[in-house]
Formats: C-alpha cells, sequence, structure tokens
C-alpha cells in the first residue's frame, strides 16, 4: 500500500509548481515575441507534462516497473499516430512526397 | 515478496502480491488516464491533420485571448497544487483540511469552466461555429470547439467527481485513497489542458 | 490488494442473480449469449446476401416485411444489399468475435484460472455488459427506422458515412444509431477491458505467477492490453463522425462534394482521415480477436496433447509481439485508399514482420502435436480446425501485406477469402472449441461428443468449401460488395458462386446441430464431473457448474506450472496446479 509514501516534501512541490508556471509564462512570451515555433511549442509542453506525471502524480514514486509499463506505451501508441502525416502534407500539394 | 509486506497486507498471506504494489483502484485510475490520453491524442492528430491539409487555416487568437488562457492555465495549475494539499491531509488523516482542500480544488475546477465558458460565448459572438466561422476554414471552429469541449467535460466531470468525493470523504465513507485516486484524475486534466494551450491557443495566434 | 474484490454475497432474488448480476460467470454467460443471438443473425444476413447473389430474381418471402423498400415483394435491392453487408460485418466484427472469445470466456474464467473470488470490480463488470447490450438494441434499432440500415459497410468509410440522407438509403437515421452504436461500445470494452487487466494483476492466489499463468489467461490479458488503447482511438473517430453528420462539422468531408447533385456545406475535412483513425483501432482489433482464440485453442490443446507445448514462455512472448507490432501495421488496409505511396511501403515492412510471431505460434503448435497421443474430441478438433483455418487465412496475408499485390486483390473476394478465414471463421472455430472444451464446467453437463464431431466436419468441410473459392474468384478479378453479377463480365464465374452458396447455406444448417447440442445438453446432458478432461488448470478443480463464490470461500494455493502433464513419476499423469504433490524432477541423460 503507498499510503504511507507518495508525498514530495513541500518544497519540491513548490518548485515543480513554479517551474510548471514558469514554463507557461516562457512559452506565452516567446510565442508572442517570435511567434509560435510548433516543436518548441510541444517540446515545452512535454517538459510541463513530464513534471506533472513524475511530481504531480508521483509516478516516479511508485514502483519503477508501473512507469516502465505506462509511459512507454503511450508514447508508442501516439509515435504511430504520426504515421499520418504524410497524406494530411500531400493533400495540399498533391504530390506523392 | 518482503516480509514487510506481508505484515502490512492482510492479503499478501493469501494472494499473489499485486504486480506495482498500488491498490487495484489506482491501477484502473492510471490505465483510464493512459486510454483518455490516446483518446486526445488521436483529436489532437486529427486536428493537426486537417490544419496541415488546409490553405486557408486562420490565426485569429488577439493577445488577450492568449492573457485569459495563460490565466486559465494559471488556475488549473493552482488547483493541481490544492489537490496536493487535499491528499497530503488526507494521508495525514486530518479529515478537515482534506475536505476543504478538495472543495477549494473543485472551486478552481468551477472557475476554470466558467472563464472557458465565457471565452466560447465571445468567440460564438464573433460569429464561430462548429461549422463556420468569419476568418477562413470552417474547420477552425470545428476542432478548437471540439477539442476545447470535450477537455470541458473533463473538467467538469472532474469537479462533480472531486465533489461527491470531498462530501463522502468528510462522511467517513471513503478514505484517503480516493482522494489520491480523484486527484490523479486531475493532475490528467490538467496536463492535457498543458498540450491544448499550445496547440489550440498558441499556434493559432494572430501573426503580426 | 484484494480490496475490490467480491464484495458481493450470494445474490437472492432472480433480478439480481441473473439479470444484474454481479457474478463474473453470469456475465460471462450472458456476453455467451447474447454473442450467440447475435452470430445467428449476422449468419442470417449472409444467407440472404448469398441467395440475393445467385437468385437475384427469385424473391424470398416475408422479407419485405423486415423491410418495405429494402425488400419490396422480398427483392433484395442493390442498397438493401449493402445495409445487410454492413450489418454483418458490424455485428460479426464487434458483437461476436470480440465479445465471445474475450468478453465471455474471459470473465466465467479468467478469474478462476487465476485463483480468484471475482474480477476486481464486479460492479464495473456489469455496467460493461449492460453497455454492451445498450450498444447491440441500438445497433439492431437500425433495422426498423424508415430508411433502413447505414450502406457504408463496417467500416463506415466517409464521406460516404458522413454525409446525411443524401447520399443513400441508411444513411439518416440508419448510420446515427450505427454510430452511437460504435461509441456506445467503445466505452463498454474500455471499461471490460480495464477491469481485465486489475483483475489479472492482482488478484492472482499464492504461487501463481505470471509465468504460471494458463496460456488462455495471458491471451486474455494480452488482448485486454490492446482494447484498452485501441477503442480509446476508435471512441474520437466515432465521435467526430457524429458530429459530422448532425452538427454540420467536416472532419471526414472534402470541400466541393457534389452529392445527388447537391454540392455538400462542407469543406476542409478529409476522408483518408477517417480511415486512418478506424484502422488504427481497426487492425488490433482484429488480433482482439485472434488472440484470445489462439489462447483457448492452445489451452485446450494442451490437455489433449497430454503435454505442454514446446515453449510456453516464446508462446507468451510471440502473443506479446503481435500484439505490440498490430499498432504499426494498420495501413495495410488502405493501399487502395489513395494515401501515401511511400507510407505504403513503410506499413508492408512491419506487415511482414507480423507473421514473423504468428508463424511461431503455428509451428510450436504444429511441432508440439508432433509425436503427441493425441485426444481426439470435439474440443481437440475444433483447435485443430483452428490451427488449419489461421494458417490457410495467413498463407494469404502474405500476398496482401505488399502493395503492389494488394492494389489488384483489394476490392476483390480475395481480401473477403483471406479476412473470413483467418480471423472470423478461425476465431469462430475458437469459440466452439472453448464451448466443448468449458461448457461442462458452465453448466454442469457434458455436451454430446458425437453430435460435436458430426459438427466439426461438417463445419471444417464447409468453411474450406465457402471460403477457399473466394480466393480463386478474387484471382479471377471477382470484385467485392457488388450485389448482383448477372449480365457482367463476371458472368461466368456464377457456378462458383453457386457452388459457395449451396456450401454457406448447409453449413450454416450445420450450425443448428450445435445449437441442438448446446440446448440439449444444457437440461438433459449427462452431469459433467469436476474435471472431465484430466485437466491441471485450477478451473477443474471446483465443482462444476462453480458456486457463486467459485472456490467455496478458500484461498488457492497453486504450486505448479500451468501444465504438469505427462509427469514422470507423479500419481496420475497430470498433476493440477494447485496439488502439493511434488515430483522429483528426473536428471536429464
Amino acid at each position: 500500500m503507498s499510503a504511507a509514501g507518495n508525498s514530495n516534501s513541500m518544497t519540491t512541490t513548490f518548485i515543480v509548481y513554479g517551474a510548471i508556471l514558469s514554463i507557461a509564462v516562457f512559452q506565452v512570451l516567446f510565442a508572442m515575441m517570435s511567434g509560435p515555433s510548433l516543436a518548441l511549442m510541444l517540446f515545452l509542453g512535454f517538459l510541463q507534462a513530464s513534471l506533472g506525471v513524475m511530481y504531480f502524480m508521483h509516478l516516479g514514486q511508485e514502483r519503477h516497473s508501473l512507469f516502465l509499463v505506462l509511459i512507454p506505451c503511450t508514447l508508442f501508441v501516439v509515435f504511430m499516430m504520426n504515421m499520418i502525416w504524410s497524406d494530411s502534407f500531400r493533400l495540399l500539394r498533391m504530390h506523392s512526397h | 515478496m518482503s516480509q514487510a509486506n506481508l505484515a502490512v497486507d492482510p492479503h499478501a498471506a493469501v494472494m499473489e502480491e499485486s504486480l506495482f504494489a498500488i491498490p487495484s483502484s489506482k491501477l484502473v485510475m492510471w490505465l483510464f488516464i493512459i486510454s483518455d490520453a490516446v483518446t486526445f491524442a488521436a483529436f489532437l492528430f486529427a486536428y493537426g491533420y486537417i490544419r496541415n491539409a488546409s490553405v486557408d487555416w486562420p490565426t485569429p487568437f488577439e493577445s488577450a485571448s492568449i492573457w485569459n488562457a495563460l490565466l486559465m492555465t494559471f488556475i488549473l495549475v493552482t488547483s493541481s497544487l490544492t489537490v496536493l494539499f487535499a491528499v497530503r491531509a488526507a494521508q495525514n488523516d486530518d479529515r478537515a483540511a482534506a475536505f476543504k482542500w478538495t472543495m477549494i480544488t473543485a472551486a478552481g475546477g468551477a472557475l476554470f469552466a466558467i472563464l472557458h465558458l465565457r471565452e466560447w460565448s465571445s468567440l460564438i459572438g464573433q460569429g464561430v461555429r462548429l461549422f463556420q466561422n468569419p476568418w477562413g476554414s470552417p474547420m477552425f471552429g470545428a476542432t478548437f470547439f471540439t477539442i476545447t469541449g470535450l477537455h470541458m467535460l473533463h473538467v467538469i466531470g472532474g469537479v462533480i467527481a472531486l465533489t461527491v468525493v470531498a462530501l463522502t470523504y468528510k462522511a467517513g465513507r471513503y478514505s484517503a485513497k480516493h482522494i489520491e485516486i480523484w486527484a490523479l484524475y486531475w493532475h490528467f486534466v490538467d496536463i492535457v489542458w498543458m498540450f491544448v494551450v499550445p496547440l489550440l491557443y498558441l499556434m493559432n495566434m494572430k501573426r503580426s | 490488494m484484494s480490496e475490490a474484490a467480491a464484495q458481493h454475497g450470494p445474490p437472492q432474488s432472480f433480478i439480481w442473480k441473473y439479470v444484474f448480476s454481479l457474478d463474473h460467470k453470469i456475465i460471462g454467460l450472458q456476453y455467451y449469449a447474447l454473442a450467440l443471438v447475435a452470430v445467428f443473425i449476422g449468419m442470417f444476413l449472409s444467407w440472404l446476401m448469398r441467395f440475393h447473389l445467385v437468385w437475384p430474381n427469385a424473391a424470398i418471402p416475408g422479407l419485405q416485411l423486415l423491410s418495405k423498400n429494402g425488400a419490396p415483394d422480398g427483392l433484395i435491392t442493390p442498397e438493401y444489399y449493402l445495409s445487410l453487408l454492413t450489418m454483418h460485418g458490424t455485428l460479426m466484427v464487434f458483437f461476436v468475435l470480440t465479445n465471445a472469445p474475450f468478453a465471455a470466456f474471459g470473465n466465467y474464467f479468467l478469474p478462476i484460472q487465476i485463483g480468484a473470488e471475482d474480477m476486481a470490480f464486479p460492479r464495473f463488470n456489469m455496467m460493461s455488459f449492460w453497455t454492451t447490450f445498450v450498444a447491440f438494441v441500438v445497433l439492431l434499432a437500425a433495422f426498423v427506422v424508415p430508411d433502413g440500415p447505414p450502406i457504408s459497410g463496417w467500416t463506415a468509410y466517409a464521406p460516404l458515412s458522413a454525409i446525411g440522407k443524401d447520399a443513400g438509403p441508411g444513411l439518416g437515421m440508419g448510420q446515427n444509431l450505427w454510430g452511437i452504436s460504435i461509441a456506445i461500445f467503445c466505452i463498454a470494452s474500455l471499461l471490460g477491458s480495464l477491469n481485465f487487466i486489475a483483475t489479472t494483476l492482482d488478484l492472482r492466489a499464492k504461487g501463481m505467477t505470471l509465468m504460471r499463468m494458463p496460456i488462455s489467461t495471458w491471451a486474455w490479458f494480452i488482448t485486454s492490453c490492446i482494447a484498452l488503447l485501441a477503442f480509446a482511438v476508435l471512441l474520437p473517430a466515432c465521435l467526430l463522425l457524429i458530429l459530422d453528420r448532425v452538427a454540420g462539422t467536416s472532419f471526414f468531408i472534402p470541400a466541393g462534394l457534389v452529392v445527388s447533385d447537391r454540392l455538400q456545406p462542407h469543406s476542409g475535412g478529409s476522408p483518408l482521415l477517417w480511415q486512418h483513425l478506424f484502422w488504427f483501432f481497426g487492425h488490433p482489433e482484429v488480433y482482439i480477436a485472434i488472440l484470445p482464440a489462439m489462447g483457448i485453442v492452445s489451452h485446450i490443446l494442451i490437455n489433449s496433447m497430454r503435454k505442454p507445448l514446446l515453449s510456453h514462455k516464446v508462446v507468451i512472448g510471440s502473443m506479446m509481439a503481435i500484439g505490440f507490432l498490430s499498432y504499426m501495421v494498420w495501413g495495410h488496409h488502405m493501399f487502395l485508399s489513395g494515401m501515401n505511396p511511400f507510407s505504403a511501403l513503410v506499413f508492408s515492412f512491419p506487415t511482414l514482420m507480423i507473421t514473423i510471431p504468428a508463424t511461431i505460434l503455428a509451428l510450436i503448435w504444429l511441432g508440439s502435436l508432433y509425436g503427441s497421443r493425441l485426444q481426439i474430441t470435439a474440443a481437440s478438433l475444433f483447435a485443430l480446425g483452428f490451427i488449419s483455418m489461421f494458417v490457410s487465412g495467413g498463407v494469404s496475408g502474405f500476398f496482401l501485406a505488399q502493395p503492389a499485390i494488394d492494389i489488384y486483390l483489394h476490392a476483390t473476394y480475395f481480401v473477403v477469402g483471406h479476412f473470413h478465414l483467418v480471423m472470423g471463421v478461425a476465431a469462430i472455430f475458437g469459440i466452439f472449441a472453448g464451448t466443448y472444451f468449458w461448457m461442462p464446467k458452465m453448466t454442469g453437463r457434458m455436451m454430446n461428443e458425437t453430435l460435436g464431431k458430426i459438427h466439426f466436419w461438417l463445419t471444417f468441410v464447409g468453411t474450406y468449401c465457402i471460403f477457399m473459392p473466394f480466393h480463386y474468384l478474387g484471382l479471377a478479378g471477382n470484385v467485392r460488395r457488388y450485389s448482383s453479377f448477372v449480365d457482367d463480365f463476371m458472368a461466368p464465374l456464377m457456378p462458383v458462386h453457386k457452388f459457395i452458396t449451396i456450401a454457406a447455406l448447409c453449413t450454416g444448417a450445420a450450425q443448428l446441430i450445435f445449437l441442438y447440442n448446446l440446448v440439449h445438453s444444457r437440461f438433459w446432458g449427462p452431469v459433467a464431473p469436476e474435471n472431465p478432461w484430466n485437466a491441471t488448470s485450477l478451473e477443474w478443480t471446483i465443482p462444476s457448474p462453480p458456486p457463486w463464490n467459485n472456490f467455496g470461500g478458500i484461498h488457492p494455493v497453486v504450486y505448479h506450472d500451468p501444465y504438469q502433464y505427462s509427469v514422470e513419476g507423479a500419481k496420475e499423469d497430470f498433476i493440477m496446479q494447485n496439488s502439493p504433490e511434488q515430483v522429483e524432477t528426473p536428471i536429464p541423460s
């Protein structure tokens, strides 16, 4: 049972909270200054999400096996969805590539 | 299986130890979360697909909308923090504090939903519909309302669930475990928003 | 960790005992009954289609009662043929192939095989059955709405499915009902798979390590992992389809589409997106249907051979590999869709790779059979039949995996023959094998073996007579989905079609033997002993049928691997999993 564990120290929690919000502010400011770059926006989103999953949802403190089952499965399935892009770009240009 | 676990868990003597050493209901919440994450991913991929395939995708969001989205992020992330307080209080068996923080979280969620609905109504006022908008590809409204709508449904569902859990917990029929499980769900709603903001708001910002 | 297990006592009233039961065994039987109803409706629809194909001008008396517009005077219109095709596919794939081997047998036997008293969440379990039931009723309602069931096939290809009734009969209310039904079905399957995974991981009896779980349990477990993430993609696809239909969005409808001389007020969408989302679910779904059948068949074959398979671990690993690869190959359903030819190449490679674990499985079954003293029962015959169907259907998969060949064959009967053999009939054979094997446990009565064997031979020969000629028809260029081949370049192929139709009518009729056997032995069959097959797994350690709490309140303890057959030095030729008997392992010479 995990009733005993599963809580970060208050300091860690506040640091993570601050980090997630700072990333959000940075993201918005960056987008406003130099236009939204998809790669950077997604990277920052992933960063926020990882912090949330590992510290807010305490996945980092559960057994390692839980992480190893949940995260690779999800990322794998989401990763495979990338196979659709070639078709969406192609519709626009009507090329075979 | 360690001896310590045998002592803590009375079932351990008659059952094989659970693989992840978490309660079944927490495991099910995790599984639901990854399944739901894939659902949201499919929606976002559909949005990206259609956006790529469009020639006249509009980017209408003024900075006011963006600041509003940032405010909503602030509220949602803060409510994630308050639900952590609730979990901590519940684990220390401080029922009053756990109830209070869970209700504050639910209130944060409700505030988020209200801000979101206000934004929706302003967009609708500008003529954005599921099937048309004044700026370009009609799919802009369709994808925006579908994805934020699904997210809002999750928020509203979470507010209801947190309220029910808080009340049942206060009445003594639920334990810290239940608060912890619904806190997981609430964090997940928060995490989805972290992808909705860059993809649906920032990428659709008005270009100067 | 069994905090959620078996909180319910023995139910008293009829309603709580048999209708809204929390008992996983009753729920399993409910799923089985639902699948049985669905399979007979589906089979009846295929009869109508086959009949119409070869005797297009012969009226089917009484059919006008089912649909006045679709079959005026009992003559099936071309559109109604497509409606029948849609309903046949949807019923069979979702309500038979997903429900029977996975939800029905899984519900009944997964908790027992791991030594649990019930599923982890009995209330969830009941909900998932009744949600499935609602989906079933909503789907059948498409038969009675005025314009009948949709004509867009079980794959509901957009834009046909995404436009309203302009596009054809059944595409109004019928298609809405289809979308709603499948969306509900997704939710039911998600609930079910959550429950299966939690049960397998958390409620195993003492000593039941993961590697000691029977192969059938492993198959249900892997299947639920696939279903968890696959149905999560079909659900948004169905929601977007419903939005396209009722809210005026155009996710799947391109601009400038003219249908029935009317310019459609949609723009901005892509029909290919539907196919991507649908098949992203659709290919894993194939394995959701076939993996449980593989598990059931392995479980039964081992029992009939009286020896374990060549490798327990490789079988489980192959099933996992199939589950993993199933997410990488969906594009091979879309070679003909106008998809990017480069991605077709990319999809072709993992498709060929998936034949590796499938071949390993087939070789392990056949290699284990070699030199074994196989006991011929109805169950083991159907298990062998499964392997036969799986291999025959799988071999044509090699051809179809390659885009260049598939483009010629995809819209022909070749593909129809392929997926009916490898997915449809093979999974059905798995269900039959499971039924003959486990019905004694489920009902407490033995089934009639002679009738079972007759049923096997008629079905086995019959299905080959039906589906093998499909391949030749396909190679000859016979396109699928046409309702009639008269006055057509395909007219010379009509004798083959006649043969198939007669075979289909006979094979279908042979299923009445099964139905008779099932019903008769349920009430009048000889009483089943606890362990009629001298099997080793935990379901055979409890009375037939099991009491409401499975093990009578005792927590079984497991001492052995699941398949201890022909053990040298043991008292009998097998050792039950929960038997404390220890045998000195003979030193290998």
